[in-house]
């Protein structure tokens, strides 16, 4: 049951994490695990069991102090092994009655940044979408399924977006366009799902792979957050809970609105 | 600064998927209508009865008899082969006086909406929906591109059939939302990148279709089904005629904003 003299805790509870084993994923795993109450259960996904590993390493303090359980699944997305891999594991993991379960769909990946006449081969999109809009729905549809609606458990998805899933940028084709798919598609949850609680999460850009690819191929340097910084806010707002399902919120307008708070309070 | 409205769409090289039924075959023949002698219409579906008949049609009209070529092509655009044939018989169809090549994505489907997005947990059905409304509208616009470059005197101008569902979330439509915000995105990734390429997000309104039947007698969401048969029950509907006329005023007017949303009831 939830500790209510602290009532800011993710309580005892399941998170699942994918795109788990570096950058935002992974600092994600890190602050998560800093909110979860013993006799959680943290499933980390990704493609790279080293990676993944290593980062269960990091995590041995929430493992034996708080008496939790981190696993890994290396699993690929984009196939449906991968994704019913992680629905099985989840589904085995939580036998206990859990106070919540929280599912973050944040692996991606950026595309070709190239100019929108050369997407001419019917393969690279197909694969692209599959990986980075497909595959959300249905890990998202497999886990609600794995965890029908349950009295005084709250179950959150969160999608990690992104400012171009409601801005074109030019090069951008395949990043922006996924974006704005998953955008409507957790909409459309929200909508369905009134019992889940469905935040589109956008983290601004921060000190990762994914950003290092975009400097070398755009030679655009942005001036990058620590992916903690971002994970923290992330954390705020499920913590917080003040939001309406469904809806986007940035890294940035949250910052302003803690600015806001400091001035009146 | 706003010339006065064409009366004509040119003399045109026009593409239109979904071409057999529905919205997309009204396009056609309101098209044919509107494009100068020595026009040719590439009109692609996955259905050859309807599409010949068709072509049939429009080689009997005054256009037609007026010297508009009429192509078919019978093609699953979703195919690579299927995207191929469409860009070989649009270059075979195209002449150097042409001044406009128009394309006008319209092929789609509504996808399942007899279920909630929680039970999509087939991987193979929601790839093969966004293959079919997705990648192939961002596939056949880019080979449409690639095959006829930016000339001067020359206009290409890029139509994709959009819809409410593309700004707005519909229980039970996880799919065609899906489907409907990227492409409206996509187009306006286009509009951004290809200042010379003109890019219109039409969307089209509830029209008469065998789309709306399936919609008011399938969704599974019972305020959405209310929703729909209302509309067609008090006679809301709107004919296709009635849309496309609304989509051929913008396109003469030409005076819209590149990557615009625009809705049927906004022209």
């Amino acid at each position: 049951m939830l500790d209510v003299t602290n009532p800011r805790t993710l309580g005892r509870s399941i998170c699942i994490i994918t795109g788990a084993s570096r950058g935002f994923g992974r600092a994600l795993a890190h602050e998560v695990s800093r909110w979860l109450q013993p006799g959680s259960v943290l499933l980390l996904v990704a493609r790279s069991e080293t990676l993944l590993q290593e980062l269960k390493g990091e995590l041995w303090s929430f493992i034996v102090d708080q008496q939790s359980a981190v696993h890994c699944v290396a699993a690929d997305l984009s196939t449906r092994e991968g994704l019913d891999e992680t629905v099985r594991v989840a589904r085995q993991e939580a036998v206990t009655e859990m106070d919540r379960v929280l599912l973050i769909n944040n692996a991606a990946s950026l595309g070709n940044l190239s100019n929108f006449a050369t997407f001419t081969g019917i393969d690279e999109v197909n694969s692209y979408l599959s990986f980075n809009v497909s595959s959300a729905l249905v890990l998202t549809a497999g886990i609600l399924q794995a965890f029908p609606r349950v009295p005084l458990q709250q179950r959150s998805v969160v999608n990690v977006s992104s400012t171009f899933a409601l801005r074109p940028l030019p090069s951008w084709v395949l990043y922006c366009t996924a974006k704005a798919a998953r955008e409507m598609m957790f909409r459309v949850l929200a909508e369905e799902q009134p019992h889940v609680k469905v935040l589109s999460y956008s983290p601004g850009p921060m000190d990762t792979d994914m950003q290092r690819d975009i400097l070398r191929l755009t030679g655009v340097k942005n001036h990058l957050l620590p992916c903690q910084e971002s994970a923290e806010k992330l954390v705020k707002l499920l913590l917080d809970d003040d939001f309406v399902s469904g809806t986007h919120l940035d890294f940035f307008e949250l910052k302003k609105l803690t600015s806001r708070d400091d001035t009146t309070m | 600064m706003s010339s006065p409205a064409r009366t004509d769409l040119g003399r045109a090289l026009c593409i239109i998927t979904g071409a057999s039924r529905g919205f997309g075959r009204t396009v056609a023949r309101e098209m044919s209508r509107l494009l100068k002698p020595g026009s040719a219409l590439v009109l692609t579906a996955r259905s050859v009865d309807e599409l010949r008949a068709l072509q049939a049609e429009l080689a009997e009209s005054e256009a037609g008899r007026a010297g508009l070529l009429v192509e078919c092509v019978v093609a699953d655009l979703s195919e690579a082969d299927g995207l191929e044939s469409i860009v070989k018989a649009s270059k075979v169809a195209f002449s150097e006086d042409m001044d406009h090549v128009l394309l006008v994505n319209n092929a789609a489907s509504l996808g399942d909406v007899s279920r909630y997005a929680k039970s999509f947990t087939d991987m193979a059905e929601v790839d093969s929906y966004l293959s079919v409304n997705v990648s192939s509208s961002l596939c056949l616009t880019a080979s449409v591109l690639q095959a006829f470059p930016q000339r001067p005197g020359q206009l290409r101008t890029v139509v994709n059939i959009s819809s409410l569902c593309a700004l707005q979330p519909f229980r039970s439509w996880v799919l065609y939302c899906t489907g409907k915000a990227a492409r409206d995105m996509m187009f306006r990734v286009l509009a951004e990148e290809e200042p010379d390429v003109r890019v219109l997000n039409y969307a089209p309104g509830p029209l008469d279709t065998a789309m709306q039947t399936v919609a008011r007698s399938r969704t599974a969401d019972p305020d959405v089904r209310k929703s729909f048969s209302d509309m067609f029950a008090q006679g809301q509907l709107l004919t296709c005629e009635a849309s496309c006329s609304k989509l051929m005023k913008l396109l003469l007017e030409d005076g819209y904003t590149t990557g615009a949303h625009i809705d049927v009831y906004d022209v």
